[in-house]
């Protein structure tokens, strides 16, 4: 039985001059959990709010063919009835909660749909999305991965035959992304409800999902199983979807001919290690980066810090920490959620004063000195881009600081950035209205406009697709350039190996590990303990041999051969 | 000229976004245990009804007194947040504070003292019942009290709303303050007139910050309202079923009639002492 | 049917544009209420310091659903959230503000004409204020009675209310409201309103001239306005109260004792009783 049915689906936004979706026909069977992938801005998020009526119904726009969704045509049927069978999660679905409380969130729609056992479905709601226990509990109080849950919760109280959602784990570290799709899972399996997520992190397709749909600008290409899906390496490279490392990897292998041509791609690791094995002659230990003894830039002193709290004791972030910081470093700052990455760089640029202890820069304290007097020794670039942008153009923005403080040739170095950014054709337009990398890049101009001799970047591939992370990440090596030192703080593992010279890993507001990626990744009792999870190559090498430590794919191939 | 210097001090630098924002949900959700914010929204509306309004149509101090201290004592039970106490003393400060010093200047006289006296102890009481009120009350609570008195069903929705908005809100606006902050260059502030060019840079910084928060929070609010259609809201604003339903969970307890008995013995009392004096 | 998707899709643009003043014009009113209140008497000196909020929004988007959104936000996050709530009285605000950033907002059929943004946010500024004013010296003209006996007053909240008028067209009309929003509309002009999905406003699709409805609609507003803050403040001049008041004798506040004292004994017991029992409940 198809839960969704399209025919010759055609749509286009009110006022645009192209059409986003063109003539899409597919029928999703029931029970299925179906992945969406294809490039940015190929219609994807648009082709899902066309599965639940909101297009064309509060939308409005050239809506052509038809959509049917558990046998109701969108386009007539009632939307009350439409959400009893389609719910949908949004990308940013911090905005889709709309009650102060967790429980009265979630039941909120089955009330607005007068359901007399209201509270009961959001029990179970909740209940089905692992969040018993919350029922009481505040917004605020809630994890970036508990409030995605609850916006799940939301969506799943109504029963609905079909869910869907939109980049469920983008902005998760991978234990609570780990976490959504072991619900998504249990729902799909337990509960018979079918799923379809836009996704684009293709680990996770090949584990949960199975099937998968490729959107090429607007178009349907085609739906298949997952296996067979990601095997189709150079099609979704073309799309900018990269199929899972170790999968990239035996492709390259095979084109050496260094497998059967007849082995099928495998597509996770359990598949992936039988193929493989150790070349002979290779030492297996990488060369290990000499530490360094060039001066501390930054350090905290027994610094302690507590947050206020709106009831009872307040939260204490750091005790007693101390770390030096030195001139040439590239540092990645790692830790779950919550373990004090984002406030560590808030101590650094001034905006958060240490409790006790103090934090010194180039040997000074800044105990005493305002943070915007800082700005040319140190420099942070936010999370969410969308924070920095403060003018209506992105050139506004690169040279705010540099004309305030009347720099020299300040629109000459503007200029600069822009091309060296590769910004220079947008320079006139507003940061906001940029794609998601532009944003990234444009932010991280910003960042370097004063020259800083330490930049501080929270979680710089955040939300991005992979081909965009990857653009980014060639732009941070650019950078290792300008920039003396580097603190990153992010949860993006392949990030860290390719780029870090030196890792701190922070476990509830203490270092627990500070090292370079052998000492860390090697360590199975600092990657349990804190729950990294190390880049799926790496893992794939340790899964065939202890001592193999290789970070990336080119790595792997060098220490790897086909198994005969 | 002093308050000019006092604003320069406050805006940015005292008075940070982080301490308004903790205080303002401390106010909202940090006190949902007490015994005000467990009683019936309709019973505080009531109460709240006749202590907002009757002070104004009464002079009389013992009477005027003994309401004072009733919800002076209430407040104390809501356990309000330091901030709007603030507030209201600075309110009933300015408003009494500068009348007497205008009368006195066209010419008033010792005869002016009693009347604001009075003024004085009907602006506090009426304030102090309104803290008790809307800010010892469980905001969803308030909601729903206000619902059940036929208040229009957006205002409701607003008023839940905007205490889930709130945190997130603040949390944008201080984000794009402090990058004007990082990256801007404030004029020194030393001298008297550097003070006053700062107060002028911090307001054009905040009126300069709303640039950016209204795009931002634009970007918000369409996915707000598109969740709001899927969830249903203008389904239930015409549905007089879910209405019912929703108002269905408020309850009257022998807590809230306690509470309404106490405060009517204590009036009869002042009453009564105020007729024997 | 296309009518009716039309419809509901404007209804949801509408609530849209309600949510976003009403969040962005109410955290600015937060703020507002945390500067000091110039007030003399019951002349306040008030400066809506954000009013460049709705007053920019308006004139992009439809004017009632920011109007309206306006002068929800600031009961909301303003008065309510922060217990500043002056009951009735506040409904003289919440009309104020709604027709001042109506009327601008209609007036202003091309965002682009800077010309007219500027004489649309002075004008609503000034009709914000001047109905404030007007409500204010009403106000003390009704609750004279009560200040005859202070010797100078009445001058001097005359004197006080037109300073205050004017010093806040002047300098704050100015500085807070025109200035501010002359920078806004044109930046935010065919940038904003995409994000909300819709279509920006230019000579063609504005929704025309002020009619004789809209004027009605005020006047009647006002009017409410008006009568509210009467209410609100004035009451004792309208009941007399005080009379009634002194002839209460104390035989009769005796019984009111009595009869408050036999209710709280009633309600003590009856809260004993179903605390004995296990089940009891609500009554």
């Amino acid at each position: 039985m198809n839960v969704i049915e399209t025919k010759h689906l055609t749509y286009s936004y009110p006022g645009a001059d192209k059409p986003t979706l063109k003539d899409v026909t597919v029928n999703i069977e029931k029970g299925d959990f179906l992945a969406i992938v294809g490039n940015n801005g190929c219609g994807k998020s648009t082709f899902c709010k066309t599965l639940n009526g909101l297009i064309p119904q509060f939308i409005g726009g050239d809506f052509k063919g038809s959509v049917k969704a558990c046998e109701l045509d969108t386009r007539t049927a009632d939307v009350a009835d439409l959400a009893r069978k389609v719910g949908y999660v949004y990308q940013d679905f911090e905005n889709q909660i709309i009650r102060p409380t967790v429980l009265d969130d979630a039941s909120y729609a089955c009330l607005n749909y007068a359901m007399t056992d209201y509270k009961e479905r959001g029990l179970k709601a909740l209940e089905q999305c692992g969040l018993s226990g919350k029922e009481d509990d505040f917004i605020w109080q809630l994890s970036g991965g508990q409030t995605h849950l609850l916006a799940l919760a939301g969506a799943v109280s109504l029963q609905p035959e079909v869910l869907i959602l939109d980049e469920p784990i983008a902005q998760l570290d991978p234990k609570h992304a780990d976490g959504i799709y072991r619900v998504l899972k249990n729902l799909n399996e337990n509960h018979g409800k079918t799923i379809i997520v836009i996704e684009h992190h293709t680990e996770y397709i090949a584990d949960f999902c199975k099937h998968v749909m490729l959107l090429k600008d607007g178009e349907l290409k085609w739906v298949l199983p997952t296996e067979e899906a990601l095997q189709q390496v150079e099609e979704l490279q073309e799309c900018n979807i990269f199929p899972p490392q170790v999968t990239i990897a035996a492709h390259r292998m095979k084109r050496a001919g260094g497998l059967n041509d007849n082995t099928p791609l495998p597509v996770t690791i359990e598949k992936a290690k039988d193929l493989f094995a150790l070349k002979d002659d290779i030492n297996t230990s990488a060369p290990l980066i000499p530490s360094d003894n060039s001066e501390a830039v930054a350090s905290f002193r027994n610094v302690s810090v507590s947050y206020r709290t709106v009831k009872g004791e307040p939260h204490t972030v750091f005790k007693n920490l101390n770390l030096d910081i030195n001139k040439g470093n590239k540092i990645a700052l790692i830790g779950s959620n919550g373990a004090g990455k984002s406030t560590m760089m808030k101590l650094l640029v001034g905006l958060l004063k240490p409790g006790t202890g103090e934090v010194l820069l180039n040997g000074k304290s800044i105990k005493n000195v305002k943070p915007e007097a800082l700005s040319r020794q140190i420099s942070m670039v936010y999370q969410n881009p969308e924070d920095m942008f403060i003018k209506d153009s992105i050139y506004g923005d690169i040279s705010y600081a540099m004309e305030v403080r009347n720099v020299e040739n300040c629109m000459e170095r503007t200029e600069e950035l822009l091309k060296c950014f590769r910004l220079t054709e947008l320079k006139d337009r507003d940061g906001r209205l940029l794609s998601g990398g532009q944003m990234r890049r444009a932010s991280l101009a910003i960042g370097v406009a004063l020259n800083p001799g330490i930049l501080l970047l929270d979680e710089p591939t955040a939300n991005l697709d992979i081909a965009t992370r990857k653009e980014i990440m060639r732009t941070l090596e650019d950078m290792k350039e300008i920039t003396e030192t580097v603190v990153i703080a992010t949860h993006d593992m392949q990030l860290v190996c390719e780029w870090a010279e030196r890792i701190i890993v922070l476990y509830n507001g203490e270092v627990v590990a500070d090292g370079n990626r052998n000492e860390i990744f090697g360590n199975p009792d600092i990657v349990n303990k804190v729950g990294i999870r190390p880049p799926e190559i790496f893992s794939l090498g340790q899964e065939i041999n202890k001592d193999a430590l290789c970070y990336t794919i080119d790595e792997f191939l060098d220490k790897f051969e086909g198994r005969a | 000229m002093k308050i000019g210097e006092k604003l320069s001090e406050n805006i940015l630098d005292k008075l940070s976004i982080d301490f308004l924002r903790n205080q303002v949900l401390k106010n909202a959700y940090g006190n949902n245990d007490t015994v005000i914010a467990g009683m019936d929204p309709r019973i505080l509306l009531i109460w709240y009804l006749f202590f907002g309004l009757v002070p104004w149509f009464v002079s009389d101090i013992p009477f005027l007194i003994g309401c004072f201290v009733l919800v002076a004592v209430t407040t104390i039970m809501a356990r309000v947040a330091g901030l709007v106490l603030f507030l209201f003393g600075l309110g009933v400060f300015s408003q009494t504070g500068y009348l007497l010093i205008v009368t006195l200047i066209f010419g008033g006289d010792a005869s002016a003292i009693a009347p604001l006296l009075i003024l004085t102890l009907k602006v506090a009481t009426v304030s102090l019942a309104s803290v008790t009120v809307f800010s010892g009350m469980d905001p969803d609570k308030l909601a729903n009290g206000l619902m059940w008195y036929g208040c229009p069903e957006r205002l409701s929705f607003s008023i839940s709303y905007a205490y889930r908005m709130l945190p997130i809100l603040m949390e944008e606006f201080q984000n794009i303050l402090l990058s004007y902050r990082l990256r801007g260059n404030p004029p020194e502030h030393k001298s008297f007139i550097g003070k006053i060019k700062y107060l002028v840079y911090q307001i054009k910084i905040i009126i300069h910050s709303f640039y950016p928060l209204m795009l931002n929070t634009a970007k918000r609010s369409r996915t707000t309202v598109e969740v709001l259609e899927i969830k249903g809201y203008r389904y239930a604003a015409v549905n007089k079923n879910v209405k019912k339903i929703r108002l269905s969970c408020l309850k009257m307890s022998n807590n809230d009639l306690l509470f309404l008995a106490v405060s009517f013995l204590w009036i009869a009392v002042t009453i009564l002492v105020s007729t024997l004096i | 049917m296309s009518n009716t998707m039309k419809n509901s899709a404007n209804a949801s643009q509408k609530l849209m544009v309600f949510v976003l003043t009403m969040a962005l014009y109410g955290l600015a009113t937060l703020f507002t209420e945390l500067i000091p209140k110039f007030q003399v008497g019951i002349v306040e000196f008030s400066v809506e310091y954000f009013l460049f909020i709705p007053l920019t929004l308006a004139m992009l988007f439809d004017p009632m659903s920011v109007a309206l959104g306006a002068a929800t936000g600031e009961l909301v996050f303003g008065e309510i959230m922060l217990g500043q709530f002056g009951g009735l009285g506040e409904l003289e605000k919440f009309i104020t503000v709604t027709i001042g950033v109506y009327i601008a907002g209609r007036l202003v059929s091309n965002p682009e004409n800077r010309k007219l943004v500027g004489i649309a946010a002075f004008g609503g500024t000034a009709i914000q204020l001047l109905l404030g004013t007007v409500v204010d010296i009403l106000k003390v003209q009704f609750a004279i009675e009560d200040f005859e006996a202070v010797a100078g007053l009445p001058e001097s909240v005359f004197a006080t209310e037109g300073f205050a008028f004017a010093n806040d067209l002047l300098f704050s009309g100015i500085l807070f409201c025109l200035l501010p929003t002359l920078f806004l509309v044109p930046k935010l002009h065919g940038k904003i309103e995409p994000l909300l999905g819709m279509q920006p406003r230019t000579k063609e699709t504005a929704l025309g001239n002020i009619g004789w409805k809209a004027i009605l609609g005020c006047v009647v507003a006002f009017a409410v306005a008006v009568g509210a803050e009467f209410l609100a403040e004035n009451g004792m001049s309208l009941i007399d109260w005080e009379a009634d008041w002194a002839e209460s004798s104390t035989a009769f506040a005796i019984g009111m004792v009595v009869a408050a004292a036999v209710a709280v004994v009633i309600v003590l017991v009856m809260r004993m009783r179903t605390k004995s029992e296990p089940v009891g409940k609500d009554v």
